[in-house]
């Protein structure tokens, strides 16, 4: 199996690869409306990731979308392409057994912040380490929304969930710097209403050569929004940007383990680490070369 | 505009003086005033710094000021340079300016009731630079409030006036940073002072690594004048009118798929126009279609795929 | 003999290579020679010179060899790397073995071919990592959760894991399903002088790929062999992959009348095509008082055992399932018509038996000779069982 065709860089993305983009067709139309609730950030999510795979020219057939159990684990089904909704915590695994055996396909990963960085933490900060050449994708809406809005990784400090009556009292994980650290080779962050610069992070990441970490800041209306009395879904929506700080990345930036939502947004790291499957299959063609020396 | 007619009104000198003379500091009685305007980041600073410089070399009292600090990049940047063998006020009183050097064709404009009526000179770069407040309004195809005057507009008002489209010379030159200089050079053709002197000093300004096609350009800005005075054709001077789209001639329509909206609210309250409302099922309908802009904004925010805006062009609507 | 696949007969091809071989490396070998062309493993005795043998061999055929950061990790890359249309596997034991539990039950709902290997060693927990046992029978059946298919082979030799694990290969790309393949730490580091047999039509072996138009193509609308065609990403049919019940269509659904057939004709793909499954070794249950039941490496000790028992006079017959699940109940029914006592024979505390005593027909005895201590069970052991259960000295 060849390569991946190399993505344009950001200069090459042209007026037309951003415009004429019809979301309908890149959607299995059967299923509409989709299953989430009124107002839901993953929605607005979705429609980044496709307008970045429709300005990069991305052949349906030959995305690969691998999600896992959660709310974020059902935004792939609705997209037309090779889709898996695969375990919990598990869809970087699947995906780098995916992309090792068929480096031919762009191989997204749709995860969410509990199914990303808690029972697939491990799986995460490996992906990230061995900068194999996967987009993954973390819809980060601060609670488990599927099972009833239970308090995960991401929830921040004092917030109320079904798990903890009496507010959070655990510190969160800055997913970014998690990835950076375990070596992520392109990472960044955006709140969903930054709708065109989410699109053109996820269509940089698409095009980095390596393990793109990019994570989406959304809004669950219905489980967090209303237990935390968060507002309605536009107030929440116009409230993220002023929880976040859009800036470059800051390493003197004091930590607030418990105010997470001062977070910066924006391309945080751009790295030029050795691709994982670019590696391996070097060394198998050094491997069979060998070989056929020692053959002849 | 109302000043500047006054002034057109005023002028009774034919467009274009064929007899040349340069203005000389020795010879003057009053200091020599040039204005230079445009708009931060096209190096309004430097063109009068060279030209404070040159006085100074050759031993005329100087006098520069300018006024930048609000400007930021792309906002107005203007300097007063007064020259000769005595110079008082920093300033140039409005009506006396010898030289009015614009490096964008709107401020050119804005400033040329401070040419002397009678023999001030308007040399101006004919980039324009339309500023965000010139399209406030959001609908497509709207009027932009980009000053619509031509350089036949300005013959009429001012002694001599050239039109250079300094930017694209100096880009096709290799570097449109230069196009300052090019304006140097075609300064350089009302003073009396020696081309050494001027290359000298624009030699030590510039980056070393542009001092090459600085000095073309300066050469350039030079021809350009001379061979227009003398009514020989030359390059550079073509005026295109503002590029505005037809009003309407694009518009886009906005369709809801109300099945699949679930009455998040978002595009209600996001839309700038205020145009969307929910029904009484709790459903986006589009109230004042007249109002939609086709921003996008609620497309974008939409989190259920319902809302999409597609243009359609007046043809199609016809 | 129809039921009985061409195991003890194999007959070894000219050029087939008589080498020195050690269990771990025969499956490393049998699978590179099924074409496997991934895996995906932890680290875990005593399964880990699986890996080994395979990161030298993968690389020289142009494969994958991945060592994942986890045991779930690894089943779960190898499911990925199978979706991608590569033959692929992963081998463990034990504790992996139970970690990788729920992604294996993922592979049998999602029908995603695939082979894992466990290595049985002694538990439960971490148990005795390099003690031989044979304590994960029941698990490789009922192991992960819901009602579910399940192909388990059990090889008795170092050859026949060989064989087996191509086997498994071929029967995972034929039924669409993850084929567990179950040996014991004793078989895996056993060292034999074995004659590789030939597995050409196990690698020649290839799923069903989806043919005509995308838009007729349902994903999980079965064939006559119960088997739906597959669809491999890149070939234009993009369809949904995943673990929640699916009707025909590939979409999720939870109406009771789509789930019904469905669930059936999951549950049912593996009997439809027993007669591709179903293998064993019979030594002389048809006329056989007492029937032996053993597998793997307590096969071997009860072939000895039985044939010192008919020398002695003693009509005992063994019977060595290799299919383990799904049970060959018919056949083991039908050779065992003239058996009046069972022995079942296992390195564990009793899950071998309970099938026994489900498959029997008429009220014969079954007894059990259990060793859990990590040591295997030798054919003294086994003949004492059958004279004690026939009431002999």
């Amino acid at each position: 199996m060849n390569e991946q065709a190399t993505l344009k860089s950001k200069e090459d993305m042209t007026q037309d690869d951003i415009r004429n983009f019809e979301i309908r067709d890149y959607l299995r139309l059967d299923l509409f409306p989709h299953f989430m609730c009124p107002g839901c950030g993953h929605g607005i999510a979705l429609r980044a990731l496709l307008w970045a795979i429709h300005a990069q020219g991305i052949d349906k057939d030959k995305l690969a979308i691998v999600s896992g159990i959660g709310c974020s684990g059902r935004v792939g089904t609705y997209i037309d392409a090779n889709t898996y909704h695969t375990t919990h915590g598990r869809p970087l695994a699947f995906a780098t057994g995916l992309k090792m055996a068929r480096p031919d396909l762009h191989v997204v990963v749709i995860t969410g912040d509990g199914d990303c960085l808690a029972i697939g933490g491990n799986h995460l900060i490996h992906a990230a380490r061995r900068n194999l050449d996967i987009t993954c994708l973390m819809l980060n809406n601060e609670i488990y929304g599927m099972t009833g809005g239970q308090v995960s990784p991401t929830t921040p400090a004092d917030r109320f969930t079904t798990t903890t009556p009496a507010g959070n009292m655990e510190p969160v994980f800055d997913a970014c710097r998690l990835a950076e650290a375990a070596g992520a080779g392109y990472v960044g962050r955006e709140v969903t209403i930054h709708l065109p610069r989410l699109r053109d992070i996820i269509a940089e990441g698409l095009a980095y050569k390596g393990f793109s970490f990019i994570e989406v800041m959304s809004d669950c209306t219905e489980v967090n929004g209303r237990k935390n009395d968060l507002g309605s879904s536009p107030e929440m929506v116009l409230g993220q940007t002023r929880a976040m700080r859009p800036s470059e990345y800051d390493n003197n930036v004091v930590d607030h383990p418990f105010r997470p939502n001062s977070m910066n947004t924006g391309v945080l790291v751009r790295s030029n680490r050795p691709e994982y499957g670019t590696s391996y299959r070097n060394m198998v063609d050094k491997v069979q070369a060998l070989q056929q020396k020692g053959q002849k | 505009m109302t000043k500047i007619n006054k002034v057109m009104k005023a002028t009774t000198q034919p467009a274009v003086r064929t007899a040349v003379e340069k203005l000389n500091p020795d010879t003057a009685k009053e200091p020599i005033n040039v204005l230079i305007v445009g708009v931060g980041g096209q190096g309004v600073i430097m063109v009068s710094k060279v030209l404070a410089q040159i006085c100074q070399n050759l031993g005329y009292q100087v006098k520069q000021s300018e006024v930048h600090g609000m400007a930021k990049r792309g906002g107005v940047v203007f300097s007063h340079v007064r020259f000769g063998q005595n110079v008082w006020s920093p300033t140039i009183p409005m009506g006396k300016a010898d030289v009015l050097i614009a490096l964008e064709w709107a401020e050119g404009l804005r400033w040329m009731n401070y040419l002397r009526p009678d023999t001030g000179i308007f040399i101006a770069d004919t980039k324009r630079i339309v500023p965000p407040f010139a399209c406030r309004s959001r609908i497509l195809g709207a009027d932009i409030g980009y000053s619509k005057n031509t350089p036949s507009d300005v013959r009429e008002k001012v002694a001599e006036a050239f039109a250079i489209d300094a930017t694209e010379m100096a880009t096709k030159a290799g570097n449109e940073r230069a196009a300052n200089t090019l304006l140097l050079g075609a300064l350089s053709t009302t003073l009396s002072f020696p081309d050494d002197e001027w290359k000298n000093v624009i030699g030590k300004m510039v980056p070393p690594k542009t001092i090459e096609v600085n000095l073309a350009v300066f050469d350039k800005g030079q021809v350009w004048i001379n061979r227009s005075r003398k009514g020989e054709p030359v390059e550079g001077g073509a005026f295109v009118p503002l590029v505005q789209p037809e009003i309407n001639s694009v518009r886009t329509e906005l369709s809801i798929t109300p099945e699949w909206c679930k009455g998040c609210d978002i595009c209600v309250k996001m839309c700038p126009e205020r145009c969307l409302v929910l029904n009484k099922d709790q459903v986006a309908e589009l109230a004042e279609p007249e109002k939609c802009t086709g921003c996008h904004i609620c497309e974008w925010l939409c989190p259920d795929f319902a809302i999409s805006l597609k243009p359609i062009h007046q043809e199609a609507v016809a | 003999m129809t039921v009985q696949q061409n195991v003890a007969q194999a007959t070894p091809t000219i050029n087939l290579p008589t080498i020195n071989l050690q269990g771990n490396h025969a499956c490393a070998l049998g699978a590179v020679a099924a074409g496997c062309r991934f895996y995906a493993g932890y680290p875990i005795t005593p399964s880990s010179e699986v890996a080994e043998r395979l990161a030298k061999e993968l690389p020289k055929v142009g494969g994958v060899f991945l060592q994942m950061e986890d045991e779930i990790a690894s089943i779960a890359a190898t499911l990925g790397a199978s979706m991608g249309g590569v033959k692929a596997m992963t081998a463990t034991s034990g504790p992996g073995f139970s970690l990788k539990q729920e992604n294996l039950g993922y592979g049998m709902k999602a029908e995603i071919p695939c082979v894992v290997v466990n290595v049985m060693r002694g538990g439960p927990s971490t148990g005795m990592p390099t003690r031989p046992a044979q304590g994960d029978l029941m698990q490789a059946r009922w192991g992960t959760h819901g009602d579910h298919p399940v192909v388990a082979l059990t090889p008795g030799s170092v050859e026949e894991i060989y064989q087996q694990t191509a086997r498994a290969f071929a029967l995972s790309e034929k039924l669409r399903i993850p084929v567990i393949v179950l040996f014991d730490e004793s078989l895996g580091h056993l060292e034999e002088t074995i004659t590789l047999p030939d597995v050409t039509e196990y690698e020649n072996t290839i799923r069903k790929w989806a043919t005509g138009k995308p838009e007729d193509y349902k994903p999980y609308k079965a064939d006559a062999d119960g088997v739906p065609p597959m669809a491999r990403p890149g070939d234009g049919y993009r369809v949904h992959t995943t673990g929640l019940i699916v009707a025909e269509g590939g979409f999720p659904t939870q109406k009771a009348d789509v789930v019904a057939p469905v669930m059936k004709r999951l549950l049912d793909k593996i009997e439809i095509n027993n007669d591709l499954v179903e293998s064993f070794e019979d030594i002389d249950c048809q006329d056989a008082e007492v029937v032996v039941v053993a597998l793997g490496i307590v096969g071997r000790s009860a072939k000895k055992a039985v044939r010192e028992l008919r020398q002695q006079g003693i009509k005992a017959g063994l019977f060595r399932p290799i299919t383990l699940w799904p049970f060959p109940t018919k056949s083991f029914r039908a050779l065992t018509k003239k058996a009046k006592y069972f022995v079942v024979a296992e390195m564990n505390a009793g899950q071998l038996i309970l099938e026994i005593g489900a498959a029997k027909v008429d009220k014969q005895s079954v007894s059990g000779l259990n060793r859990y201590d990590g040591e295997p069970i030798s054919p003294s052991l086994i003949k004492q069982a059958v004279k004690e259960v026939l009431g002999h000295e």
